[in-house]
């Protein structure tokens, strides 16, 4: 009897990680995983009395509407979809082109270091939006670039120039507020690079322009793939996105959550093929060392 | 070719690093000054650029001090003339704000304290145990971090209404306490990252020594995952103070209002006393207490203040924590 509940060490280890993920799964089953489901059920259904929330079959209708009827998504949709392309190279430019700055050996590295999470801070949040609504980002550049760049040299480069940096900077200040996990991911990855390749690089005369491509690129690889992944998602997710206060108010104010679960699924398929997208294009390029065992061993 | 090696070397002379191996060639290639004179350009945009940072920041608590007078003056652009500090004192009574401080206190504390348990924990399942099911459970993790949260509110809301939770923090603790919550699938994915760079003989040596899985866990694992556990606290604190989102749709009484959700309001309340104050007939405008400016900074300062103090207490750490997690190796 007692011989048979005495379980394999392979049986005990699975049970162990069930365990271990037990609570995971309980969250799953009473918060996620219902409502995940449901509200792909709502979107292709009509709701037919909103007390008892029952549903009636309704097919495509609802993405039907978003595609041909709604005349406010689709633009819309594209909207956040181009400023999302324009936006991540660009955030990803910078907080690389700043982290490599700062990782130099300057003075007073800290400083930069922690005043660049600084807007982090802020998030996204409800006093960020303030800000916002009073051009907080506009009034910045406009200091930040007369400093850089001085009125009278735009003057000389003619207007369409001027113009053009203007378009550039409006667009910049919010991506450096947004680029403040990013390049602290970076100067990670930065810092884990072993100085002595640079080192045998340079014994054998290596520009650091040759080195950048050739040993930071490479090394930092892996950390350009979770910032490109990590801003996609933070711009899908971000509260200042108009589609996700279009579905608020669609589902809150004008009570059509059917439609709004529509959207937000259409919504949610795109994020995910988009990140799919890049994790599978991105994975060719990424450089593997055997990091596990070196990292083992400087654990130990 | 020749002219890709020209531009080579330029960019080369001017990203000279100062390590003892470079001194030396410095002499070859580019001259002393030219050197100096390429720091003092990193120099002063590295320092644009913390302002560019710092600005918002600046902007906030200048202008909560500004009077009236200022803020109408152009001039008055950096050091109001005057500081006139009671615009906080009605800010505070405005917001309500020890109500809301203590309310966000707790949820936050709650939160934070949820994910750093649950995540670490249920992340070390994934990271060291091999069951059937695993890689796709995982990949459910991330997908649950990546839907945003508008996507399944309605039956979500549906379903916390059913257990009658609506009105109270449950819908915004209780998820958390089981990896949920908040970007809760972020932070599994961070702890599970770090303890798959843990050497797998310490916890040999610890079953050896007669630990059980549990004890290994607490024991042994936990501690030493003390720096994600402090990137994680402090990104999940910054989160959930600032989510603004989810305590709106489930929280609508106005004495569990959290911080930022009394900015609204405190909004609605100072426009609804400028239509019923007296219109003065001496300076033709309704005096004071309008919904102005620096009254409203002095709101959006109160509700930073609390996460701003604790960042600095924690940010050495949390810097330092970031960089030993084995997150972007």
């Amino acid at each position: 009897m007692k011989k048979r509940w005495r379980m394999s060490m392979n049986t005990r280890k699975i049970l162990d990680g069930y365990i271990f993920i037990s609570p995971w799964l309980i969250g799953c089953f009473l918060f996620f995983l219902n409502p995940l489901l449901k509200s792909i059920q709502l979107s292709f259904s009509k709701l037919a009395s909103t007390t008892g929330f029952q549903l009636e079959w309704a097919g495509w209708t609802n993405y039907m509407k978003a595609f041909v009827l709604d005349v406010t998504f689709i633009p819309m949709f594209l909207e956040v979809v181009r400023n999302m392309f324009v936006n991540t190279p660009l955030i990803i430019v910078f907080s690389l082109f700043i982290a490599i700055l700062i990782n130099k050996n300057i003075r007073m590295r800290w400083l930069f270091r922690e005043v660049f999470f600084f807007p982090v801070l802020l998030g996204t949040g409800y006093v960020m939006q303030q800000l916002l609504g009073y051009n907080v980002d506009a009034q910045t550049m406009e200091v930040a670039r007369g400093i850089l760049l001085p009125q009278e040299m735009l003057v000389y480069l003619g207007p369409r120039v001027s113009d053009m940096v203007q378009l550039f900077m409006d667009r910049i200040t919010i991506i450096l507020w947004k680029s403040g996990v990013q390049i602290i991911l970076f100067l990670s990855g930065l810092q884990g690079i072993s100085p002595s390749l640079y080192e045998a690089a340079r014994c054998d005369s290596a520009t650091e322009w040759e080195m950048f491509w050739k040993i930071t690129l490479p090394m930092i690889s892996p950390v350009i793939l979770l910032n490109i992944i990590y801003t996609i998602i933070d711009s899908f997710t971000d509260s200042m996105n108009p589609i996700l206060d279009f579905i608020h108010t669609t589902a809150f104010v004008n009570r059509q959550m059917e439609y709004a679960a529509a959207i937000g699924w259409i919504y949610f398929v795109f994020i995910f093929l988009v990140v799919g997208l890049v994790f599978l294009v991105m994975r060719r390029y990424i450089y593997h060392t055997n990091v596990s065992a070196v990292s083992a061993k400087k654990g130990a | 070719m020749n002219t890709q090696r020209k531009a080579a070397s330029v960019f080369d002379r001017k990203f000279r690093k100062r390590s003892g191996t470079i001194n030396l060639e410095k002499f070859k290639h580019g001259s002393y000054w030219s050197d100096r004179i390429f720091r003092l350009l990193v120099y002063v945009l590295l320092f644009d650029l913390v302002f560019v940072f710092l600005f918002p920041f600046m902007y906030m608590f200048i202008t909560s001090l500004k009077t009236d007078a200022d803020l109408m003056d152009i001039t008055v652009k950096w050091i109001p003339k005057t500081l006139k500090f009671s615009n906080y004192k009605m800010a505070l009574r405005y917001l309500d704000a020890a109500t809301g401080l203590k309310n966000s206190v707790l949820v936050t504390g709650l939160a934070v304290l949820g994910h750093i348990l649950s995540c670490s924990f249920i992340a070390y399942g994934f990271a060291r145990y091999k069951f059937p099911g695993r890689s796709m459970l995982f990949a459910l993790v991330i997908v649950s971090f990546i839907v945003p949260a508008q996507t399944i509110i309605v039956p979500q809301y549906i379903r916390y209404a059913s257990l009658r939770w609506t009105n109270s923090y449950k819908p915004l603790i209780i998820p958390t306490f089981m990896g949920f919550g908040l970007k809760g699938g972020l932070f599994i994915f961070i702890f599970r990252q770090f303890f798959l760079g843990v050497p797998k003989e310490l916890e040999e040596a610890a079953i050896i020594d007669g630990c059980g899985s549990f004890k290994t866990y607490f024991a042994i694992i936990l501690p030493i995952a003390r720096s994600s556990i402090l990137v994680s606290a402090v990104l999940a604190m910054v989160w959930h103070w600032n989510d603004y989102f989810e305590p709106t749709i489930y929280i609508t009484k106005t004495q569990k209002y959290l911080l930022p959700q009394m900015l609204p309001s405190m909004y609605e309340m100072m426009k609804m006393e400028k239509q019923t104050l007296p219109f003065d007939p001496l300076t033709m405008t309704t005096v004071e207490r309008t919904l102005n400016e620096a009254v409203v900074m002095a709101g959006t300062v109160i509700v930073i203040l609390p996460l701003l103090i604790t960042y600095l207490f924690l940010q050495r750490h949390f810097l330092q924590g970031i960089e030993r997690t084995g997150l972007v190796e």
